[in-house]
């Protein structure tokens, strides 16, 4: 699963809550940072006025400790006899004070009494004099130092382990005649200076300190620092302030325990200063705190809306999940299914009527596209059964004649679309009569296919029951005429090649000109011819013949060729045609005919489309010679009886092999016997050179006789039939006249003619087996 | 194929001649004697069929042999009887007309029935 397949209601509640918690972190970082500022303002203002509040009140309880120690250092001189009491009344005075002493420079070898009063812990007074010191004070640094101190100054805290508490010494110098003499020394206990700094208002966290002249703390929250120097950038940062508070790490001041903000406040009246230390995370924390609890919560409310959110979109978008599920199945053509409610007119709610509505159209229009689907492959298979009927009924494109090789043909047919009505067959009727027809049916597609069909059947069927092609195409005409109510025709050429002699006879209905190819090149045939076939019935067709000479090729073809336009619309035509086979070298071969014919036809199309089917036919003849077996019988014979019968069994054998069916060759015989015999008998008497010339040539359509004599002039014509006597049986007195009566009544025909050299009749007998008499 | 004869004699009155192979110029010489020779034995108006069965081939010659024993058997008031022509034989019997139509039979039980007819109509005259 992707992010791209995460639903539309997760991503959209995510990046809302992305982008509300950017929002958020964005204006409560501002936020953030603007609080703190104000925050560490405010801070600043309040942590400095409690420093300058605490430094203003050490500021009065020093100013009494000096004023009573100045007081005194006016009051005193060294003859002072009352100066212990003095010192008793200023330290019951002033609670600060833990003691008071004055001293003067020994002078003179007299020293000065030098009282000191303390007071102990418990409120208790004790006095001495420091004379009796086993240290000689005069030699201290304390009072060395004291006397330079005219206005006072302060010393160097100490703590005292007589008084086990930290002091620190205040000392005046008592000056007579501008020379100091001695001095008073107060001892204030910083133990008030610590209990001012822990009653101050501090913050949390925070630590107050008070720092010396020196840089030695006086006082200090944390009380083992009470005595030590401080660091000394913290001491750099508390000069170096002009009221303003300062940022300290850790790091760099070693008398912190963490980054803190320091505000110092000076002590007027002495070098001390006040020091407050906030720690920065001290000021911070309930900032921070805050931050988190409001984060928290504004982050649970982000989630709680996202959370909202995607409940409500997912539940306003969910129609469209099932839409979606819906559009697969219609995707896979399934229209039937349960689609979600329409729950009100928003963009879901018109988003799913109209998938209804596109549901139903297309569910009606998928039916009618699968339905003519269906039709279309119902009819495209139909069509391609059809082209394969069609095919098989047109004989192949290659025929030679494999006993003789008298002849050779070639044919070409290109339907325009699956199938067409364009035809051409051939065949051999018989031994030696082939018949070839190229045909043209009116339209295209399968009304032509089906007539053509019709024609080429019937053409077949009727062209094996007779030679003459006239006959064929009037036939084939009225039994196309019946019932052609859709008045299509088909022109047609139809002709029958005699093997032997080169003789083509043929008939056109109303179909291109046959075209010839010699030694002097091609050209048309200009034949008459009749109307196209299935048009009227009472067309004729008249017949025409060609003589071929060896070598000479025929071609036939439809007006595909003639009609074929190039993408200009210009037509091939047939004087292209001619020219571009008249060129030499000639072809030799029948195929070679029509593949010029074709290539050429291919070069001038180009790539316009075929309108019509094409057909061409070659049919080359090659020789004249007959083929060995003759059915030509010669015979010289003279005039005997025995002569005559021998040469009968010749023709008798002559025709038994030309395949001469036994009731013509049974005519034939009893012709020749009575015409040879009344030759014999008759023609002869009183000779004896008599001599007969028989010829027979058998066809398949005939069978023709020469029969020459050289007896008396004889026209067989010229008798008369013989007369029957009254009973209907003839006079067998006139029995000479049967024999040529029977020739009469037998040939089919018969001519006589007498010359120089005698009588010479010729014969023919038709074989009515293959012929059928004319219509 | 030559010539051939064969003769079955049921009744003295009545001889069958088989006539078998081809009749023409060649043969009716011999044909016509051998004829002669089996019918002379008939008595007066007696009856000579020709079995054409087996005859293949017939020329005006043989036509001229038939039409010599019909005429004979007249002479004798005979009949002269022709059965079961093939086509071939048929066709030159119709073409000349040498022996009325009435005479030639196709089937022996058809030509038995006319015998028997003659045979009746011989015997009312006697009567």
């Amino acid at each position: 699963m992707g992010w791209r397949s995460i639903s539309i209601a997760s991503r959209l509640a995510l990046w809302a809550l992305l982008g509300s918690m950017l929002v958020l972190a964005i204006s409560g970082t501002i936020l953030f940072i603007h609080t703190r500022d104000t925050v560490l303002a405010h801070t600043h203002r309040e942590a400095g006025a409690l420093a300058r509040g605490a430094a203003s009140r050490i500021e009065a309880r020093l100013d009494r400790v000096v004023v009573s120690t100045q007081q005194l250092a006016a009051l005193i001189d060294p003859s002072s006899p009352d100066a212990d009491k003095l010192l008793r009344q200023a330290l019951k005075a002033n609670h600060d004070l833990s003691g008071l002493a004055v001293a003067f420079r020994p002078g003179d070898g007299t020293i000065a009494p030098a009282p000191f009063v303390s007071r102990d812990s418990e409120g208790r007074m004790h006095g001495r004099d420091l004379r009796d010191d086993p240290t000689h004070y005069w030699q201290q640094n304390w009072f060395l130092g004291g006397l330079t101190c005219r206005k006072g100054c302060w010393q160097r805290p100490f703590f005292s382990k007589s008084r086990q508490r930290w002091l620190i010494n205040f000392s005046v110098a008592i000056v007579r005649k501008d020379k100091p003499i001695g001095l008073v020394n107060a001892d204030v206990s910083l133990d008030w200076l610590r209990d001012i700094l822990g009653t101050l208002r501090k913050p949390d966290g925070a630590q107050a300190f008070v720092m010396g002249g020196d840089g030695v703390y006086l006082a200090h929250d944390r009380h083992d620092l009470t005595g030590h120097p401080g660091s000394p950038a913290l001491l750099k940062a508390l000069a170096a302030r002009n009221g303003a508070p300062a940022l300290l790490s850790a790091r760099h001041a070693a008398d912190l325990d963490e980054a803190s903000w320091l505000y110092g406040a000076p002590i007027k009246g002495s070098y001390w200063s006040l020091g407050l230390l906030v720690p920065e995370r001290r000021i911070y924390a309930p900032l921070r705190h805050l931050f988190i609890i409001d984060l928290s919560i504004g982050t649970l409310a982000l989630l709680c809306i996202a959370l909202m959110l995607l409940l409500v979109t997912r539940r306003m978008l969910a129609p469209l999940g099932v839409l979606a599920a819906r559009a697969e199945h219609i995707a896979r053509g399934e229209t039937a299914f349960e689609l979600p409610d329409i729950r009100g007119r928003d963009e879901v709610g018109r988003l799913t009527q109209s998938f209804d509505t596109m549901r139903q159209e297309l569910a009606a229009h998928i039916e009618q596209l699968t339905e003519a689907v269906r039709a279309q492959q119902r009819l495209s298979s139909e069509l391609e059964i059809a082209q394969q009927i069609q095919t098989s009924l047109l004989p192949s494109e290659h025929y030679i004649e494999a006993r003789t090789t008298r002849f050779e043909l070639h044919a070409s047919l290109r339907p325009a679309r699956a199938v067409g009505g364009d035809l051409y067959s051939y065949f051999m009727l018989d031994r030696h009569h082939f018949c070839v027809m190229v045909g043209d049916v009116s339209d295209k597609g399968i009304p032509a296919a089906l007539f053509m069909a019709r024609t080429i059947t019937l053409a077949k069927a009727l062209a094996a029951h007779t030679l003459s092609p006239q006959r064929m195409l009037k036939r084939l005409n009225q039994e196309l005429c019946v019932g052609n109510e859709s008045c299509m025709f088909v022109t047609l050429l139809c002709g029958v090649l005699d093997l032997r002699r080169g003789r083509f006879t043929m008939a056109s209905a109303g179909h291109d000109p046959i075209m010839l190819c010699n030694e002097d090149g091609p050209r048309l045939i200009d034949a008459e011819t009749g109307p196209a076939i299935g048009l009227d019935e009472d067309a004729a067709y008249p017949s025409h013949t060609v003589q071929l000479h060896a070598g000479d090729t025929l071609l036939m073809y439809t007006d595909g060729i003639t009609e074929a336009t190039d993408a200009d619309m210009r037509m091939y035509g047939i004087e292209r045609a001619l020219r571009v086979l008249g060129q030499s070298p000639r072809p030799e071969k029948p195929s070679e005919y029509t593949h010029r014919l074709l290539s050429d036809l291919d070069r001038f199309v180009g790539s316009a489309d075929q309108a019509d089917d094409i057909t061409i036919l070659a049919l080359s003849w090659h020789h004249t010679e007959d083929d060995g077996d003759t059915d030509v019988l010669e015979l010289d014979l003279p005039g005997r009886i025995e002569d005559v019968f021998a040469a009968l069994e010749r023709c008798e054998q002559t025709m038994e092999a030309s395949g001469i069916p036994g009731g013509v060759r049974e005519d034939v015989r009893l012709v020749l016997e009575e015409l040879m015999v009344n030759m014999v008998e008759h023609g002869h008497t009183g000779r004896t050179d008599g001599n007969i010339r028989l010829r027979l040539e058998c066809d398949d359509d005939d069978v023709r006789v020469s029969l020459r004599d050289n007896g008396h002039p004889f026209n067989p014509l010229e008798t008369k039939p013989p007369s029957t006597d009254t009973d209907g049986a003839t006079d067998p007195e006139q029995v000479g006249g049967f024999g040529i009566h029977l020739v009469r009544a037998m040939a089919s025909e018969l001519t006589y003619s007498h010359d120089d050299q005698g009588n010479h009749l010729q014969l023919r007998f038709v074989n009515h087996s293959r012929m059928e008499p004319d219509s | 194929m030559t010539l051939n004869i064969r003769t079955e004699s049921t009744t003295p009155e009545r001889i069958t001649l088989f006539v078998e192979g081809r009749l023409d110029a060649s043969n009716y010489g011999p044909f016509d004697s051998e004829v002669q020779t089996k019918l002379a034995p008939l008595p007066e108006g007696g009856t000579v069929v020709l079995d054409l069965k087996d005859l293949e081939y017939i020329s005006s010659a043989g036509l001229r042999s038939f039409a010599k024993i019909r005429k004979q058997m007249r002479a004798r008031n005979g009949h002269t009887l022709l059965l079961n022509p093939q086509p071939q034989v048929r066709k030159v019997f119709d073409i000349v007309k040498a022996v009325p139509v009435n005479e030639i039979f196709v089937t022996v039980r058809e030509l038995d029935d006319y015998l028997d007819q003659i045979q009746r109509k011989m015997m009312q005259e006697d009567r």
